[in-house]
């Protein structure tokens, strides 16, 4: 499997990747950084997490990589979405429209706000089938049927003619998953797909969403979440973002042992768990998130960090390579070497594929 | 605010066999056609100064138990025995509007959605004053204020931002001014309907902490309603498990969490993530298919239709909760056997 993910010397190839990413939007005159200057890259045949608070920028990062962002009042103000080497910044509407769906599609937080309420799930299934893929009716109705019986739909075939609101949350959920993977997208673009979901719910859509990965091949996934514990059983790396850059990318492994960004630690830290020894009070990150008008100057955690010092007031830290796969953004912590020039979330020699 | 009356035997709250249907009416004539059971038959007690948890998922009846202790809905029968401040016992079930005032100084409530649960057209220092208003109105003016700005400080804020509204302040902040609010009247017991689910992870902590510290300096009894078992496993003391409007088990905190017996507090334990990627949860149970709905439940067991360990006796009476350990219960005769002998 992740044979096919490589290049001739061994290294895995990237699907997507995302470069000096900006994306801002007009509020009441002033503007607002929502993303601004986002590197990372996602390998061919992975699951990668993006994680961060709410007004963190990790939504508005997804819609700005499938193009979906309203304009007026946003818009992408500079950078390179790189898909398969193509730069999809630069496409038309109608270039843009035939890649969604067929090589990127989306899944959202509320099935019930991205399914259509007056058109029935089958409809809605089949409606993307035939757009994209040339393809009958009647087929489209199979593959349909075959889709909601792979998510674990029961009696697909009479449930195609039921509308949402017939389905419970988790079933609009599967419905959404089914709809998003049914053309076999390359990359699957996940916007807190369990967040309104119970958790045994949520145990199950993660479940469908890795093996259906497994099945289709060497699709890759973009999981956006708040959840630290989410990410830590399915992600293979992740990256963590905090007003509108990442702060640090690492395998998940890495991150979660050996956090290296004052802002991941304080995360770590805050977190319940209820599989270790108790302890009396959680540790706490001080302060609030600022409003996403008026992040500080320099260091965007500085006003929350418990050990910043006075650089990091002035200057915004770079993102530097602190070991092999592992970059972070913080005055305090060194580079591995010297840091690279820019400072690209991707490995410094890496240009277009 | 801490002069707690010695009492019989220190429970606070008792509430037994609660239930509470709402009807559906359908047809021309509305005629009454069935009932949605949101809770059918739940009881359990709440010591002074401890934090019970109830869990369970979407639909399983949590907050319609806070909603019933407060009498915000009619309750359908059962009884719920409160002990004043004044150290008297009394079931607040049959009490009118009247009557019910008093208790609800000592009865308080915090909400999940900090956005809409504080009036946006209201300072917060008015939305802190109100339950004063109502429940001391011998106190003057200054001595509210006065109240007011004690109150914002207990809850991490300053007394000066009581002229201040709602959308000035972050969710957080809002959760606090919340809290505030509930503690304006002194109350005994505070029921915390998902306190933190909508906050943002470093805040929820903030919060977390906060409810705790209050609860040592005002000997504060809480009732956490929510669905993160994590967090409740956390602040619990005691921890009760719901499913589609019945408890299925009680008991301390960490043994409900560490050991759970009822195979759907197992299946719902096994399903937190952890943030531990070398971990991965090989123990967990995968449960098929979602909640019946309420409208036509199981008969007997109602989590019999899930449950992997289902016998043909589950469909007959609704099981009871049998106590397996000292203070522990689970409503599951075909796994609580095996627990009490093991015990």
């Amino acid at each position: 499997m992740a044979t096919t993910a490589t290049t001739a010397d061994g290294a895995r190839k990237k699907l997507l990747e995302v470069k000096g990413l900006r994306t801002y939007f007009d509020v009441e005159g002033q503007t607002a950084k929502a993303v601004d200057g986002v590197d990372f890259f996602i390998h061919e045949n992975e699951v990668f997490g993006l994680v961060g608070e709410s007004g963190s920028g990790k939504s508005v990062t997804a819609l700005s990589v499938m193009r979906l962002i309203p304009d007026p009042p946003g818009w992408i103000d500079g950078g390179e979405v790189l898909f398969r080497g193509k730069n999809l910044l630069d496409l038309t509407y109608d270039e843009m429209r035939k890649i969604r769906g067929n090589d990127i599609s989306m899944i959202f937080q509320e099935p019930m706000t991205a399914l259509n309420p007056v058109y029935s799930i089958g409809f809605q299934l089949t409606e993307a089938l035939q757009h994209h893929q040339v393809m009958s009716r009647q087929d489209a109705r199979e593959r349909a049927v075959e889709m909601l019986d792979l998510v674990g739909i029961p009696d697909a075939s009479r449930r195609l003619g039921n509308y949402p609101h017939e389905f419970s949350g988790g079933m609009r959920q599967r419905a959404m998953i089914a709809m998003a993977l049914s053309l076999t997208p390359h990359l699957l673009i996940a916007d807190e797909p369990t967040t309104a979901l119970d958790v045994t719910i949520q145990a199950q859509i993660l479940e469908l969403m890795l093996d259906l990965r497994q099945q289709t091949g060497d699709s890759s996934i973009m999981l956006i979440t708040h959840d630290l514990a989410v990410v830590a059983e399915t992600c293979e790396r992740v990256a963590v973002m905090y007003g509108g850059k990442i702060q640090e990318v690492a395998e998940v492994k890495r991150l979660f042992t050996n956090p290296e960004h004052p802002y991941t630690r304080g995360l770590l830290a805050s977190l319940p768990r209820p599989d270790r020894v108790k302890q009396k009070r959680l540790q706490t990150i001080p302060g609030i998130v600022p409003s996403i008008l008026d992040f500080p100057k320099g260091c965007k955690f500085w006003t929350r960090c418990p050990v910043k010092e006075d650089v990091c007031e002035q200057v915004e830290p770079e993102l530097v390579k602190v070991e092999e796969g592992h970059w972070c953004r913080c005055h305090l912590v060194s580079a591995a070497e010297t840091p690279p020039v820019e400072a690209p979330a991707g490995e410094p020699e890496g240009g277009t594929e | 605010m801490s002069d707690s009356t010695g009492k019989s035997d220190g429970k606070l709250l008792d509430v037994k066999d609660l239930k509470i249907y709402y009807p559906i009416h359908a047809g021309v004539f509305l005629k009454k056609v069935g009932d949605v059971k949101a809770v059918d038959g739940v009881s359990f007690t709440v010591k002074e100064g401890e934090t019970l948890g109830l869990v369970g998922e979407s639909g399983c009846g949590k907050t319609t138990v806070g909603k019933g202790i407060m009498r915000l809905v009619d309750v359908t029968s059962g009884t719920i025995d409160f002990t004043t401040k004044a150290g008297e016992t009394i079931d607040v079930v049959p009490l009118d509007r009247g009557s019910m005032r008093p208790i609800r100084a000592e009865v308080q409530m915090i909400y999940q959605d900090p956005f809409s649960s504080l009036n946006p057209r209201w300072s917060v220092g008015d939305i802190i004053a109100e339950p004063l208003g109502v429940h001391m109105p011998e106190l003057s003016g200054k001595e509210r204020d006065d109240k007011v700005a004690w109150l914002l400080e207990k809850v991490g804020l300053r007394g000066e931002q009581a002229g201040r509204y709602p959308h000035e302040f972050s969710g957080g902040q809002r959760q606090r001014v919340g809290i505030a609010r509930a503690l304006a009247t002194a109350p005994r017991l505070v029921l915390a309907d998902e306190p933190v689910s909508a906050l943002d992870v470093s805040i929820q902590a903030q919060v977390v902490n906060l409810m705790q510290d209050l609860q040592e300096e005002f000997g504060l009894t809480y009732l956490f309603i929510a669905h993160d078992l994590s967090v409740v496993e956390h602040i619990s003391h005691r921890i009760a498990v719901m499913y589609l409007g019945n408890l299925v088990e009680i008991g301390p905190a960490r043994e409900v969490y560490s050991n759970p017996i009822h195979p759907y507090t197992r299946a719902l334990i096994s399903a937190v993530p952890l943030p531990e990627p070398s971990m991965g949860r090989p123990d967990r149970q995968r449960l098929v298919g979602e909640v019946p709905s309420p409208l036509n439940k199981p008969s007997g067991c109602p989590f019999r239709t899930r449950c992997p360990l289902a016998v043909e006796s589950c469909a007959g009476d609704l099981p009871p909760l049998i106590e397996v350990a000292p203070d522990r219960q689970v409503a599951c005769p075909v796994v609580a056997g095996d627990s009490a002998s093991g015990a």
